[in-house]
């Protein structure tokens, strides 16, 4: 058991153990476990590309590719210096996103064009192309910040003085955060090394990027909230506004004690320091914080998001009140430990966290009901006891498979002792509301959507929201976009599957079909032009509709196809099948355009021969052959299919078609019949033959008698 | 139900029977020379009656129809004598003439029952080939104009 459980945690870590390539497409990947944030000079970015022109020109910007800017990177996204063609005053940079690695597209709308106090001036974003990774990706053009950056990583010591940190820092960083919570939105890119200083003068910061990565990608491990460090890095979640105030606590902290804070310790030590300790108390343990700092670091690094500071104390503090004192650590600790492979765990979240990375293993204490007696006895937790007692009692109603049961009761277990904690499953470990950036890694990383089918499939999130206590309507709207993913997920036809749940859960998403994946299409409106440069070289059999073009055109079309994908459920009947392609691609070309599609309508009209059949007569078909190239030609696929798809032409042609199917076998049962009645006609003729003799011989008589009597008479 | 019918039908022809009898009789009784032409000259038809067990008796009613023509001309010459007697009735029967044209012509009635059921057959023959040629060309006709299609959905819908 031991061993397996080994096999499991080296499983479970393998993916971390990848080795980044940078500057490539998912180069980034895995998430950055130490963002340079500490020597951001470093690397040997200055001489990293060779292309023979030094600057390329995208939208109303020059980007100069041999001047990079390291210290504006984002994680994996490189920066680069850039100028601004239609102004001439200041300067700007591009921040060039990784294509492996979806962007948010929400905060790219809500801050594109808008100046904002407090946060760095997103100019534009554009989709382009871009040598070094010699494919299209995201390219987002920043106002470059006047002051530099905050944390050089030079020195040691603080470069803001402690007392003027409230009026430099908090002040404009509580300006972005209200105006994000007033879009419901959360920055989660909050911490020291993405806060630059606005003018030369250093009076005020305005914080760095937030759209070209996944929520918390970029986060070194210790400025996420307990709840959300245990998930994967690309996994942790869109959040809250409480959890940019905590990170708002731990950059006040960096930035306090001129270092990152536990930057001594490694990443699993920090989660343990912290949910064994509380956040706060592991800071204060480890490091040396200004006095005059410690209250606000206390109230904003509270590990219960309802005791946190908010706005209502951070003011206050800023204008020398007291405020509410904050317990530091609220997480309630056994008397005696429950042991786990070999290590003691004294709190639930510990706990959880040890049997995610020790998923073998986890299951004999929760089988024996050691860990149930734990609850009760160690924590007198009887709600979590009998919630426990019953996720178990579910098991022993498993059917067939019994080791997915006992899996689930694993991940139920989890998600018992920390109900606010991801949802882990076998390695897997994603909050719910990261669950589509999750996926859209593992993907586009190699490690496929094996663990996001499994999570859906097992409805663990289900159990999630079940566990939430009171109302929010966040986790209301959560439910609301998670409520067809299960469904999704189990079909197996074109449009749905986790390729649907990609794009319904990711909306900066690009399409991931291998025919336009280096055309970096996030918008339908881009779906088409792709397509059509992908025709140039599309190979005589294969459809311009793949699983992922389906999935796609299913989430971010406006209107219904569900009747197209019903009928691309049957690849075999290939009238239905093409018809429900070109459908679906006429569709998007009359709501979205472009007008001409010469290479795609040929593609298109090549794979039209089984749609032509949807016709029986011959001379329709023959009308619809001659009419294919003509209309082609003009590149419009409304057009071509309109003329499959006449409504009442087809019905005539189906009504006549009918009849014509009756008249035939009505004639082939009527020659059969006068085939095979020969014996029965000569029965027939003997019986008639003879009625005819006799009657016959009778008149005859008549007509004998009837003579001789009148030559009597006369 | 059935064994009333039959019942009736056997009523009528039992009366038939005994309505021919009861003629007969009074035919002898009133025109005995007649019956004695009828009964010689009627010969083969009373034969043809008494063998043909068939449903309507149609060889018998054959035989008759034209036995009785070869008959009539005899029993209206034997009308315009003024004095029938047994004797000239017989003189004029039993002569070779009368006796070949009356059994002639029920000869002849037998032979026209055994001739018709082949005519009517060939008849009813040709008419149904000539019908199987009208529909096979509709059925080409069919095809030339919605192809093998056609042929397929005739096949699916007959299994």
């Amino acid at each position: 058991m031991a061993e397996q459980a080994e096999d499991q945690e080296q499983e479970v870590s393998s993916g971390a153990a990848r080795e980044p390539v940078m500057d490539a497409p998912g180069g980034g990947a895995p998430a950055p476990e130490e963002p340079d944030d500490a020597n951001p000079e470093a690397g040997p970015e200055n001489v990293e590309f060779s292309t023979g022109s030094k600057s390329i020109e995208i939208g109303n910007f020059r980007v100069f590719l041999d001047l990079r800017m390291p210290e504006f990177d984002m994680g994996p996204c490189k920066a680069y210096s850039a100028d601004n063609l239609r102004r001439d005053e200041g300067s700007a940079f591009a921040v060039v996103a990784d294509p492996a690695l979806p962007t948010r597209q929400e905060h790219i709308n809500f801050l594109t064009g808008m100046h904002m106090a407090g946060q760095i001036d997103l100019l534009d974003s554009e989709i382009a192309y871009w040598p070094p990774f010699g494919r299209n990706t995201m390219v987002l053009f920043y106002e470059k910040p006047a002051g530099g950056r905050v944390v050089t990583g030079e020195s040691k010591k603080a470069t803001i003085d402690e007392h003027e940190i409230g009026t430099v820092v908090i002040e404009p960083l509580m300006g972005v955060l209200q105006s994000f919570g007033e879009k419901n939105l959360a920055h989660r890119n909050i911490r020291a090394g993405n806060l630059f200083y606005a003018d030369p003068l250093r009076q005020k910061v305005v914080l760095g990027d937030c759209a070209a990565t996944p929520p918390g990608y970029a986060q070194p491990l210790v400025y996420e909230t307990t709840a959300r460090m245990s998930a994967d890095a690309a996994g942790r979640g869109s959040g809250t506004i409480m959890d940019d105030l905590y990170a708002l606590g731990m950059t006040l902290a960096e930035l306090g004690i001129g270092h990152r804070p536990l930057s001594k310790l490694g990443d699993q030590e920090i989660m343990d320091l912290k949910l064994a300790k509380g956040s706060f108390q592991a800071i204060a343990s480890q490091e040396r914080l200004p006095l005059v700092l410690i209250e606000p670091v206390r109230g904003l690094l509270c590990d219960d998001p309802e005791e946190r500071w908010g706005f209502a104390e951070l003011n206050a503090w800023l204008d020398g009140r007291r405020t509410k004192p904050v317990q530091a650590n609220s997480e309630k600790r056994a008397a005696r430990s429950q042991n786990l492979s070999g290590r003691d765990y004294y709190t639930v979240r510990s706990l959880a966290q040890g049997m995610a990375k020790n998923w073998v293993s986890a299951l004999a204490p929760l089988r024996d009901g050691t860990i149930e007696i734990w609850l009760r006895r160690g924590l007198g937790d009887n709600d979590r006891a009998k919630a426990l007692a019953d996720a178990m009692r579910q098991l022993q109603w498993a059917g067939a498979d019994k080791r997915a049961a006992e899996d689930v009761l694993v991940a139920r277990a989890i998600l018992i002792m920390d109900h606010q904690g991801p949802v882990r499953f076998k390695g897997f470990s994603a909050m719910v509301d990261g669950l589509g950036y999750m996926l859209s890694y593992d993907v586009q990383h190699g490690r496929g959507p094996q663990r996001f089918a499994d999570v859906i499939v097992r409805d663990i999130p289900a159990y999630w929201f079940g566990r939430q206590e009171g109302f929010s309507p966040e986790i209301q709207k959560l439910q609301q976009v998670y409520k067809n993913l299960r469904y999704y997920v189990q079909q197996q036809s074109a449009g749905y599957g986790y390729e649907r749940c990609l794009y319904a859960l990711v909306r900066n998403q690009h399409c991931l079909s291998p025919m336009i994946e280096q055309e970096y299409v996030v918008e339908i409106s881009q779906l088409l032009p792709a397509l059509e440069k992908a025709a140039e070289s599309a190979s005589e059999d294969s459809w311009p509709v793949d699983r992922h073009i389906a999935a796609f055109i299913a989430t971010r079309l406006e209107d219904d196809i569900e009747g197209q994908l019903m009928a691309m459920q049957n690849p075999s009947d290939e009238v239905e099948y093409s018809r429900a392609i070109i459908s679906m691609l006429a569709i998007v070309q009359w709501r979205h355009g472009p007008d001409n599609l010469q290479n795609l309508s040929h593609w298109v009209a090549r794979l039209m021969e089984p749609a032509i059949k949807v016709f029986h007569s011959k001379a329709r078909r023959e009308r619809v052959e001659t009419e294919i190239p003509k209309l082609a030609k003009r590149g419009n696929l409304v057009e071509l299919y309109n003329l499959i798809n006449d409504e009442q032409e087809r019905r005539k042609d189906q009504s006549e078609f009918v009849e014509a199917v009756a008249e035939y076998s009505e004639a082939e049962s009527e020659v059969f019949d006068l085939e095979s009645s020969g014996p029965a006609r000569l029965e027939l003729a003997e019986k008639v033959g003879q009625q005819a003799a006799a009657f016959a011989s009778t008149m005859i008589a008549l007509l004998t008698v009837s003579a001789l009597f009148l030559m009597h008479i006369f | 139900m059935a064994k009333g019918k039959s019942t009736k039908k056997g009523g009528r022809s039992a009366f038939s029977g005994l309505s021919v009898v009861a003629s007969a009789v009074l035919l002898f009784m009133v025109a005995l020379p007649t019956f004695v032409t009828l009964v010689v000259g009627l010969l083969p038809s009373l034969v043809a009656f008494i063998f043909d067990r068939s449903p309507g008796r149609t060889m018998a009613r054959c035989v008759f129809g034209l036995n009785f023509s070869g008959v009539a001309p005899y029993i209206l010459e034997l009308w315009q004598v003024p004095s029938q007697t047994v004797g000239g009735a017989t003189q004029q029967i039993f002569q070779p003439l009368a006796l070949s044209i009356m059994y002639g012509a029920a000869g002849l009635g037998w032979l026209l029952y055994l001739a018709m059921p082949p005519i009517v057959a060939n008849v009813l023959n040709l008419s149904a080939q000539r019908r199987v040629g009208e529909l096979r060309k509709k059925q080409r006709a069919l095809i030339k104009t919605w192809g093998d299609s056609l042929i397929k959905e005739v096949d699916r819908s007959g299994n």
